[in-house]
């Protein structure tokens, strides 16, 4: 197994925001964390990121326990990250942006700036390369959110609704280009709300509901299940169809 | 063909530099350009820190103070020459950039800002009743030159090439951090720490690398300062003025571009200059009405400075703007 969450928690204070959750990751796999506002995916998915500690439990990355680690060092040995709001460098443009990501496994400018020009060809931002990311739309900075990570080398690669917000051609986009990261050998860990995406992309899906994993499995599957249906439309959601019906 | 337009600016400029004192030799004039580059020095040296990196330091007069008064001290204590006492006053002021970067980095808001005004105005204090570094009246260098190695000219001219000479060194070293691998970390840490640190940038120890760095050069401004004037008190070498002038120059030049400090200097040391010609005495008090003044200009209206604000009005911008 690529990344394995055993038995994570995640409280504040009396409130747990993530209780107990497992996760088994694959090398190659494309795993969905699917739920509700406030389920605990972000927050799980913070904890896999390392930007923030578990209460409890333990996350192994490729044989490492990585429970404690800060974000830089999942960045070193592998473990990229998008933000749910972008959160591209602003004022700086879009090569430079991703020549940050570039920098970690080419210390030198020459390097970062070839390797960069690689990653803005692959993922479609060559036509925006010198301006500044700032001037960017919501799916060209998602995208190259996507691109600074590509940049970095990951072995795996969390994505927190790097494809929300999207039309239904960016979308389109957008699944393509994950698709591509994929058969490039990356693993990815999806966060979505769409469901589009998920059926479509994801082999495997954990539904999260007040923090508890509630069920798993292939996706076709759990979006049937009764308990992630209740999670999304409430509880006796059955009788109100039953009444209308 | 397409390097000459970008240089020129940087030609022009150091050739006027460089011409400056054959055309305004008088004793006024000299004064004025000397004052303009050690200011220029000492924001650009801020600039590293507070500007490229984004972590506003209004207590850097800590390490302007301890490079100032290294040299004067070792003159006091041992007869050295002045000079000797410029590598003590950058190691002091790389220990203390190191002990106050590790506590207050890890905090995030204005803790760094607040922390370094405080320990600023401790340093000042503390100095003001230390016997050693002759508490409130501070030191004095040698009186008149023994040999040339005193730095002590009647003359501003040799201290103007000399400040020249640092400042060109400085902006050198700016330039070629801007092209390396620090200087992109370091704007990412300024416009988003948290994705900076996701894509393994080593945040804390590249704020505390640029706050050494930063704490050298301006201790080096110190020692320039105190050797060219051949006197120093806490006041002048710690005291809040000193900072804020920093911040006030390269915020309003453009803090984290090249010549932001540099252009920030050209507009108000001129003017401070006129302000205490004009007023005499009373304008000491109404620098702090400047800088008030510019504050508030900066702050409600251009927070990128004039760097900024010629960026956007400038013809050749518009221009490409334009075409594209």
């Amino acid at each position: 197994m690529l990344l394995e969450a055993h038995a994570v928690s995640k409280s504040f204070g009396d409130f747990f925001a993530v209780r107990d959750a497992n996760l088994s990751v694959g090398e190659g796999e494309i795993v969905g964390l699917i739920g509700p506002n406030g389920a605990g995916k972000s927050t799980f998915f913070n904890c896999l990121a390392g930007d923030a500690v578990p209460t409890s439990g333990k996350i192994i990355f490729d044989g490492q326990d990585m429970t404690k680690a800060p974000p830089e060092a999942h960045a070193r040995l592998g473990i990229g990250r998008t933000f749910q709001v972008p959160a591209t460098f602003e004022g700086m443009s879009v090569i430079d942006n991703v020549m940050v990501g570039a920098f970690l496994r080419h210390p030198h400018q020459g390097d970062a700036r070839d390797h960069a020009s690689r990653i803005i060809e692959l993922t479609g931002l060559k036509a925006q390369m010198d301006l500044a990311a700032h001037s960017l739309g919501t799916p060209g900075r998602k995208r190259l959110e996507i691109a600074r990570v590509l940049a970095t080398n990951p072995r795996l690669m969390l994505l927190d609704e790097s494809l929300a917000g999207l039309t239904p051609t960016e979308l389109q986009e957008a699944i393509r280009l994950v698709r591509k990261i994929h058969e490039m050998g990356i693993t990815i860990v999806i966060v979505e709300h769409i469901m589009e995406v998920i059926m479509t992309l994801a082999g495997r899906v954990l539904a999260f509901n007040q923090g508890h994993v509630i069920a798993s499995g292939r996706p076709e599957d759990v979006v049937k299940d009764e308990a992630v249906i209740e999670a999304y439309l409430g509880r006796g959601s059955h009788r109100v169809r039953r009444r209308s019906a | 063909m397409n390097k000459i337009p970008a240089l020129s600016p940087t030609v022009l400029l150091a050739v006027a530099l460089l011409i400056y004192p054959l055309i305004f030799s008088g004793a006024f004039y000299l004064d004025v350009g000397v004052t303009f580059l050690l200011a220029a020095i000492s924001a650009s040296a801020w600039n590293i820190v507070g500007g490229y990196a984004g972590q506003v330091s209004v207590g850097h007069a800590m390490f302007f103070g301890l490079g100032a008064y290294a040299p004067l001290l070792c003159y006091k204590l041992y007869g050295w020459t002045p000079m000797a006492g410029i590598p003590f006053g950058i190691a002091a002021s790389v220990a203390l950039a190191i002990l106050i970067g590790i506590p207050t980095f890890r905090l995030t808001g204005h803790y760094f800002s607040m922390a370094t005004i405080a320990v600023a105005e401790l340093i000042r204090i503390y100095f003001g009743t230390w016997d050693l570094v002759g508490a409130a009246i501070g030191l004095q260098g040698p009186a008149t030159a023994r040999g040339w190695w005193d730095l002590t000219f009647r003359s501003e001219l040799p201290y103007y090439y000399i400040f020249l000479t640092v400042l060109a060194v400085l902006l050198s070293f700016t330039y070629l951090m801007e092209r390396h691998r620090f200087g992109y970390y370091l704007r990412a840490i300024k416009v988003g720490e948290r994705a900076a640190r996701s894509l393994g940038v080593p945040v804390q120890q590249t704020k505390i690398r640029a706050l050494v760095l930063s704490a050298m050069f301006t201790s080096v401004a110190g020692s320039l300062y105190s050797v060219k004037t051949g006197f120093i008190d806490p006041e002048s070498g710690f005291g809040i003025l000193v900072s804020v002038q920093m911040v006030i120059i390269a915020a309003l030049g453009g803090a984290g571009r090249l010549y932001g400090p540099l252009i920030g200097a050209l507009i108000l040391i001129p003017l401070q200059t006129a302000t205490n010609t004009w007023f005499g005495g009373g304008g000491t008090g109404l620098t702090f009405i400047v800088y008030g003044g510019i504050i508030v200009l900066i702050a409600r209206y251009e927070p990128g400075g004039i760097y900024d604000l010629w960026e956007q009005i400038s013809p050749r911008r518009w221009r490409r703007k334009h075409a594209s």
